[in-house]
């Protein structure tokens, strides 16, 4: 007793906020079948974007979280239209397409931490609500955390399941070249696809930023978490990213529980490496 | 002069890393991003056994090679399971996992306090200590891993890595053990980028982990790439362009946090750049 719900808590929050970075990662994998590293820099720039619009203006929060949101979405559209696209009209392999997913990846983070330093920042002011749920404090920021990865898995299964959008996502997924030649405009769906994916990312970056705060160096490592959990849920599964993320959660916290907290970051890639080795197609298959 | 003895250094030590991360990924195709772990694996290996041990340092710089040489094989035999992507997420993974036993394993590294005070080399008596001679010692070095380098990719060793590069099923069934030649690669590459880290330790003569993080491994990178794959001078052209380029935005006149970053944002545009318009680089051979 004691230790142990805090533990459940804080494993749910973190999983969550893993679970949301491999929602977004995992819908452009789904699509466009390489690994989009500048994901966890647009995710950043989302709670950035954030930051500025409460500091510069007077909006309420709810519209800046919107606009913040629509500037992740805006700049994984540009990567998308600007890098990606003239690559994979040439018909580049998937690690060229890495490498200069990377290079964006830099460019966005030395961006930001030019226009804000590398100072950290943190986007809650004043002390947030606390909740207490069995034997575990929980702060308001967090609940929306949790509430938020739900209601997007919702939207985004519905919207996959059911849109004719979603049917030509998960087309363009099997074979995108018979999915252009049957009439889908795959240029436009993946433009669309990447916009919500970067969103998505953007989101993740807000609540980041009211739960523990900004940093510009955080992209790696936030993409490197959505990516392992996209990869021990199957990767390319949208569910089974969500899953993945909790697991994840549940992993780190709980390994710190015995390790100190210091070694998160290797019990993760830990994780990682054992399940690239044991079940590389992740738990669920596409 | 001294400002441009200190480039001449740092660019000899990134050839060495250049060079040896080409045979992984330009001549065997691997696309490994944890080149800096072996470099930091080399430079600690060196400061510890310098500091602590007093060991001289050009038997240190062998040490350091075994230890790194070691975990290499230890890291490409989990790497040889993996392709393309895959691969480089492992190694990605295998980077941080190697950083944060820097950052945290505070009884030999001193964490994120790093390792001051490491002495520079010392052969017979004849310490070198001015910048010049230590500037000959790293060339020494560069010229070493060159001509090792490039004797291992002209001989038949070699020709069976551009195969696999080329095509891996079909090398291996004519009865070549790719796993072999793969892993031979690798820990050897991993031998050479340690001794850039002893050469790194004993000239800057303080270490932290802050050096031999991830972003170290795609610098690296994105050097090699820019330079040219799969040619030996295309990784020492690489070297002297990411290292010169920063140097001159210097004498532009930002400040110095910027400047920081405009290096971190030269090296991102530089990527994108040269994978959209000349995915060769300058002088490369090959075309990932």
């Amino acid at each position: 007793m004691g230790i142990v719900p805090q533990l459940i808590a804080n494993s749910l929050i973190a999983g969550s906020i893993y679970a949301l970075l491999a929602l977004g990662f995992n819908l452009i994998y789904g699509t466009t079948r390489f690994f989009n590293l500048a994901h966890g820099a647009v995710a950043v720039l989302g709670g950035y974007a954030m930051f500025y619009l409460l500091k510069h203006t007077n909006m309420a929060v709810w519209v800046s979280a919107i606009i913040a949101v629509i500037v992740a979405g805006i700049v994984g559209y540009l990567l998308e239209r600007f890098i990606y696209r003239p690559l994979r009209n040439r018909k580049a392999s998937g690690l060229v397409l890495l490498i200069a997913s990377l290079g964006a990846f830099t460019v966005i983070q030395a961006v930001i931490a030019m226009i804000f330093t590398s100072q950290f920042q943190t986007l809650s002011s004043a002390q947030s609500g606390l909740f207490h749920i069995g034997g575990a404090v929980i702060t308001d920021v967090q609940l929306v955390i949790m509430a938020s990865v739900l209601v997007i898995m919702v939207l985004l299964a519905l919207v996959l399941k059911f849109t004719s959008f979603g049917k030509a996502v998960r087309a363009i997924g099997d074979d995108e070249e018979v999915s252009e030649i049957v009439g889908i405009n795959t240029k436009k769906v993946i433009a669309r696809v990447v916009f919500i994916g970067s969103a998505i990312a953007g989101l993740a970056g807000i609540l980041i930023g009211y739960d523990v705060g900004l940093e510009p160096t955080m992209g790696l490592s936030l993409l490197l978490k959505g990516v392992i959990a996209s990869i021990i849920g199957g990767i390319g599964n949208v569910y089974g990213g969500v899953i993945g993320g909790l697991i994840l959660g549940f992993v780190e916290n709980f390994g710190i529980w015995k390790i100190s907290g210091e070694w998160k970051d290797a019990i993760a890639f830990g994780v990682l490496i054992i399940f690239l080795i044991w079940r590389p197609q992740g738990l669920f298959k596409r | 002069m001294e400002y441009l003895i200190h480039i001449a250094i740092l660019i000899s030590i990134y050839s060495i890393l250049g060079i040896s991360l080409d045979l992984v990924l330009g001549f065997t195709g691997l696309l490994s991003v944890t080149h800096a772990a072996f470099y930091g694996l080399g430079a600690y290996a060196t400061a510890i056994l310098l500091t602590g041990y007093g060991v001289n340092f050009f038997v240190a710089i062998v040490l350091g090679m075994v230890v790194s040489g070691i975990i290499a094989l230890v890291f490409g035999l989990v790497l040889n399971r993996f392709r393309d992507d895959f691969y480089a997420l492992a190694s990605i993974g295998f980077n941080t996992i190697v950083f944060s036993i820097f950052l945290n394993w505070q009884e030999l590294t001193r964490g994120p306090l790093g390792i001051p005070g490491i002495k520079r080399p010392e052969l017979f008596g004849y310490a070198f200590t001015s910048n010049i001679s230590f500037l000959i010692l790293s060339l020494v070095c560069a010229a070493l891993v060159y001509f090792v380098s490039r004797y291992v990719t002209t001989s038949s060793f070699g020709r069976v890595l551009l195969a696999i590069r080329e095509d891996e099923e079909a090398i291996s069934v004519f009865g070549y053990n790719t796993v072999f030649y793969k892993l031979a690669i690798f820990v050897m590459s991993a031998m050479m980028a340690s001794i850039a880290g002893s050469l790194f330790a004993t000239y800057i003569t303080y270490i932290d982990p802050s050096s031999f993080s991830i972003h170290e491994s795609i610098f690296i990178l994105a050097m090699i790439i820019v330079g040219g794959l799969a040619n030996h001078r295309g990784a020492i052209l690489g070297a002297v362009f990411v290292i010169l380029l920063p140097e001159i935005l210097r004498f532009v006149g930002f400040p110095t946090d910027i400047a920081a970053q405009m290096r971190q944002l030269t090296y991102g545009v530089l990527l994108i750049v040269f994978m959209l318009y000349r995915p060769k680089g300058l002088v490369g051979k090959y075309e990932l």
